[in-house]
């Protein structure tokens, strides 16, 4: 790292050291920062690149954060301005010790263009290399703007062409999100937004994706808000139809959805692989199924309630025929996930749980872990408008009967592609659903008091379907 | 208006056995067996209308039949008279084209489709000179004609079939697809299932099999026969000389027959096709062929033919698919189902433009060439009762749509707006409804309702002469929906269009320009924009935002290409604010629109447009 001197004088390592000395008291209130839930002990820069030097700066830095056992590396954009700063700098600031300004730059339009320009031009930079895919079509001279929704990384979209996500949380060596992309799009895959670029920095001497670049889809609209849309039209009717005779049915497109999530599938087996777990691994998984079941049962009494009936639905598991295959999953798959684009579904983000370490996101599952994921978001697309309302039990089972016939027709659409019903495998697909409710029970308890609603009447449902 | 004493056009005669009844002419047969026909020179010629080669892209066409407009003669059935007699209204609505559905002289098994002298009117409509008669008076105020040509086939009433029928070796022996067995061609599929066993059938008379790919009544004519070619481009030039301003051609993919295929689309036919239209663009610019190509959109385009030249075939096609996804978009409360139909639809010819439709005369159908879009039909149609009530039979737009103002408008509003030119059905601009009860064929073919007098002011015949009974149920009926009362209700369905219309032909980027979706995070909310490159270089930009949903919805577009221009609302002129760098925010009632031109704003006024 050659000496850099800013204007002011003060040299681009100390710059880091400072930004990173501040960070403790910024991260926290970052949405994208995973470790809200512990104090943070320390933060210290472990690289840094001047990506635009002089008036305007630029500066990638990676640090870790480490909050007792844990240590995490995240990425920051900093920027810096003699001149008065743009809006967004403002609202980013993270001050300094010497009452100078800094801020997190993803936001400045102005200074994360070059990123885009960077990948078109495959350029090295320090420790820091930008690539574009064999064969992408690049526009450049785009300026970025950051889109609002998103929740552990931040995503720049250039244009109406392309979406540059930067991984918040760095894992280490090349990122899931992108090996998957890669994979699929080399077969052609019509259910990804094609992967066009990515950012990779040599962070404890290897390689670490960073970030990447995607085609942009401007036409396209999300799978929650596609199924909400259904929901308030089939909640707001009067007459009590069912949602098979109400305009807004939405089980053609859960049909279809059903279609692309099975072809994914398929197509990831195809590219990398399939493993055989045995009966050791499935014992091994069931075991963690009830410790998880233990351990939230002890926080949340409603659903110790249940954690009897529970119980042996998952045990069950055990006596599955093995070997069970498992394979590369998309591991965090809901509604929310899912475009509608006019060329049919599409899937995102295929990095899996945030809240999983790397190696949990890393590790093969059974598609049906994405099946039951799935079949989970169908329950929340379907009580969302009930949630802090007054429980009115009619209204509940109205709900249900709206994620009963989309959750059908999501496997539906996932059989005919497959080639086989996931609903056949009935234990199994059950325990997921159930482990997935109860992972949400924790994490509602925790965070949406109001929404343990969801994943409880759920569980109640699953248990009372009974085989 | 009844003239009697005006129509010349020879009266059925018996030269020719078996067509006592039957409309025709062919007056005469000289000894070789060649049928003396009527020529163009025989009648008067209509002026034409003002020359503007490309009129069709911006047209709005509607669809009339003869039968059900106006009655000039008190007969009870509509004729071209009592139309040219109402061609004042037409004018006033901002019609600029006429689509009439056939009128030839026919005995009527399948709606004057099958048509028994190409040359000569359906007496109870007309003559020819009435004919020529309309189109004057038409062409005076601006407003162009066409109507139906059945290329394909004939009746077996036509006297060139009963010609080759009779005599296999006269002039006339050639002209229809005659085989000794009924075993070649095996892979064409029978259209007509619930009627015809096989496109087959065998004639005593001739003692042999004839082709035909619709009913047994209509045989195919023998396209493999040069004399056929040129009978049938005669028979284009007869109604070009009188002044017709075009053909909706019917049923253009059988024309040609080839064994090992299915028979539809054979390059042959549009070598034929090609021939046509060099031929009208010769002999007759600035007259269109439209095509009746009920066809997935990519292979449709195949009509308009080679897009180098700016299309050699057909200048216009309806786009079939569109119509039923609009009705779907609309019933999900979601864009994609427009959308993407779109999305799938491929460029065309600088030179051609598509036809769009909300109705028709015929049904609303879902007969699509994809398995792939027969499954997303089924998938979407198969289980509610309310779309699939509506499929394969004939309702009109009002009470498909419960009469429900709004969404009346809002289809409306995208018949208008989506890429296209806009062909209107007859009496939807009232919100007419329709009669199920006389079944399915003339449910939506009863008479036009211009009073609430009697029969509508249809006609003064006696209600029982009438050929249909008007509406006259409380909702619909004539005396609570027409045109007379409509007119004097500034408020009125009748009026709002009126203003649409006036609207969409101030704006060429609606008729011309080019189609951007732009999609947005809402999905109940269909929102594009319409770009037109001026002839000075500046661009005329349309917007137009849709809320395909019952409730009221926020829409945030993405506009910032459009930085710093004023959104003005095109039937009020309110100006908007102005676009910034944040997406841009929109509220919309339910089942509301927005038309909107973007208008750069600068320190002189303004100008009409942005760069």
């Amino acid at each position: 790292m050659s000496e850099h001197i800013e204007p002011s004088g003060i040299p681009h390592d100390e710059l880091a050291a400072q930004v990173a000395a501040a960070l403790p008291q910024w991260l926290p209130s970052q949405r994208w920062f995973g470790g809200k839930d512990r104090e943070i002990d320390s933060v210290s820069a472990v690289s840094w690149t001047t990506l635009l030097d002089g008036d305007p700066l630029l500066l990638h830095l990676v640090v870790r954060v480490e909050q007792g056992d844990r240590r995490e590396l995240y990425q920051l954009l900093i920027g810096s301005r003699q001149s008065q700063l743009p809006d967004v700098a403002a609202a980013a600031s993270i001050g300094l010790e010497d009452g100078r300004t800094c801020y997190e730059a993803s936001g400045d339009a102005d200074l994360t263009a070059c990123l885009l320009d960077f990948i078109a031009e495959g350029k090295r930079i320090g420790s820091m290399t930008f690539e574009h895919e064999p064969g992408a079509d690049l526009t450049t001279g785009l300026r970025g703007h950051p889109i609002t929704s998103e929740q552990s990384n931040t995503s720049l979209v250039y244009g109406h062409h392309h979406i540059l996500k930067l991984f918040r949380k760095l894992g280490s060596g090349v990122n899931k999100d992108l090996v998957l992309h890669r994979a699929l799009h080399e077969l052609g895959s019509q259910q990804i937004a094609e992967p066009l670029g990515s950012i990779s920095a040599e962070v404890d001497g290897e390689d670490v994706t960073i970030g990447m670049l995607q085609r942009f889809l401007p036409d396209a609209a999300d799978g929650w808000v596609m199924a909400t849309t259904s929901v308030r039209d089939f909640m707001a009717d009067t007459a009590g139809l069912p949602p098979e005779e109400l305009g807004g049915d939405f089980a053609g497109e859960a049909y279809r959805l059903g279609k692309a999530v099975a072809t994914v599938h398929a197509d990831l087996a195809r590219a990398l692989g399939t493993e055989q777990a045995g009966a050791d691994d499935v014992r091994r998984a069931v075991d963690s199924m009830l410790a998880r079941l233990e351990r939230v049962s002890a926080q949340v009494p409603a659903l110790a309630r249940h954690a009897d009936a529970v119980r042996p639905v998952l045990e069950r598991v055990a006596d599955v025929a093995v070997p069970v295959s498992t394979q590369s999953v998309h591991g965090d798959l809901h509604l929310g996930q899912v475009l509608r684009t006019v060329n049919g579904w599409l899937l995102l983000d295929f990095e899996g749980e945030p809240a999983a370490s790397v190696a949990e996101r890393a590790a093969l599952a059974s598609p049906l872990r994405d099946v039951a994921s799935m079949l989970r978001s169908f329950d929340y697309a379907a009580q969302q408008l009930l949630v802090g309302q007054p429980d009115d039990p009619e209204t509940t089972a109205r709900a249900m009967s709206w994620a009963r016939r989309n959750r059908a027709a999501f496997c539906d659409g996932y059989g005919k592609v497959a080639g086989q019903d996931p609903r056949d495998d009935a234990a199994l697909l059950r325990a997921l659903e159930l482990d997935k409710a109860v992972y949400e029970v924790a994490y509602e308890h925790a965070n949406r008091p109001d929404w343990l609603t969801v994943p409880m009447a759920s569980i109640e449902r699953i248990l009372s379907e009974g085989e | 208006m009844t003239d009697e004493t005006t129509r010349t056009t020879t009266v059925p005669d018996a030269a020719l056995t078996g067509l006592d009844d039957i409309p025709h002419t062919g007056e005469s047969i000289a000894d070789d067996g060649t049928l003396t026909e009527p020529q163009a020179d025989d009648f008067g010629h209509a002026e034409q209308a003002p020359s503007n080669p490309e009129w069709f892209k911006r047209a709005v066409f509607y669809e009339v039949l003869v039968r059900a407009f106006a009655d000039s003669n008190g007969d009870g059935t509509g004729d071209l008279r009592g139309l040219a007699g109402r061609l004042d209204y037409l004018q006033w609505l901002g019609v600029d084209c006429l689509w009439l559905p056939p009128f030839y002289a026919s005995p009527l098994r399948d709606g004057g489709y099958d048509i028994s002298d190409f040359r000569a009117v359906l007496p109870e409509f007309g003559t020819v000179d009435d004919f020529v008669y309309l189109l004057e008076e038409a062409h005076k105020r601006d407003i162009r004609v066409i109507t139906d040509l059945v290329l394909n086939h004939t009746s077996d009433a036509h006297p060139w079939f009963q010609q080759s029928r009779n005599d296999p070796d006269g002039p006339y022996g050639d002209y229809y697809v005659w085989r000794d067995d009924d075993s070649e061609y095996s892979d064409a599929r029978v259209i007509f299932v619930d009627t015809e066993a096989s496109n087959w059938t065998y004639d005593p008379v001739r003692g042999q099999f004839f082709w035909h790919r619709f009913f047994s009544h209509q045989p195919d004519l023998n396209f493999e026969n040069e004399e056929v070619q040129e009978a049938m481009l005669d028979v284009l030039r007869f109604w070009l000389d009188l002044g017709i301003d075009g053909f909706r051609l019917d049923a253009v993919p059988y024309l040609f027959e080839e064994e090992g295929t299915n028979c539809e689309n054979l390059p042959r036919t549009h070598e034929y096709l090609r021939r046509v239209r060099a031929a009208v663009d010769e002999e007759y610019p600035g007259r269109i062929l439209l095509a009746e190509a009920n066809q997935w959109p990519a292979d449709v385009v195949e009509y308009f033919g080679d897009p180098e030249v700016g299309g050699d075939e057909c200048h216009m096609a309806f786009h079939f698919p569109l119509m039923p996804r609009i009705f779907m978009a609309v019933r999900r409360e979601s864009r994609f189902p427009i959308s993407e139909i779109l999305a799938q639809t491929p460029e065309i010819p600088s030179g051609a433009q598509w036809g769009i439709f909300l109705r028709n005369h015929d049904e609303l159908t879902l007969e699509m060439v994809t398995d792939d879009e027969r499954d997303y039909m089924y998938r979407e149609y198969a289980t509610d009762p309310r779309m699939k009530a509506n499929i394969g039979i004939r309702r009109r737009l009002a009470p498909l749509l419960d009469n429900d103002r709004n969404q009346l408008e809002l289809f409306t509003a995208l018949l208008l707006s989506l890429p296209g030119s806009p062909v209107l059905y007859y009496g939807d601009e009232i919100g007419m409804g329709d009669n199920i009860w006389l079944g399915d064929r003339d449910a939506v073919r009863t008479p036009m309702q211009w009073s609430p007098d009697r029969n509508a002011g249809f006609s003064r015949s006696d209600p029982g002469r009438v050929y249909l009974p008007p509406i006259m149920d409380p909702t619909y009926g004539y005396e609570a929906i027409n045109v007379e009362a409509q007119q004097g209700n500034a408020a009125s369905l009748l009026n709002w269009t009126r203003q649409m219309i006036a609207v969409r032909k101030q704006h060429l980027a609606f008729a011309e320009g080019d189609f951007v979706d732009l999609g947005g995070s809402n999905p109940s909310v269909l929102a594009y924009q319409r770009v037109w490159e001026r002839p000075d270089g500046l661009k005329d930009v349309v917007l137009c935002v849709n809320n395909l949903s019952r409730f009221p919805q926020p829409v945030e577009l993405d506009l910032s290409e459009h930085l710093g221009c004023t959104p003005v609302e095109l039937t009020g002129s309110v100006r908007f604010p102005r676009i910034g760098e944040l997406p841009y925010l929109l509220t919309l009632p339910g089942h509301g629109f927005y038309w909107f031109q973007l208008v750069e704003t600068g320190d002189e006024g303004e100008r009409r447009s942005q760069v």
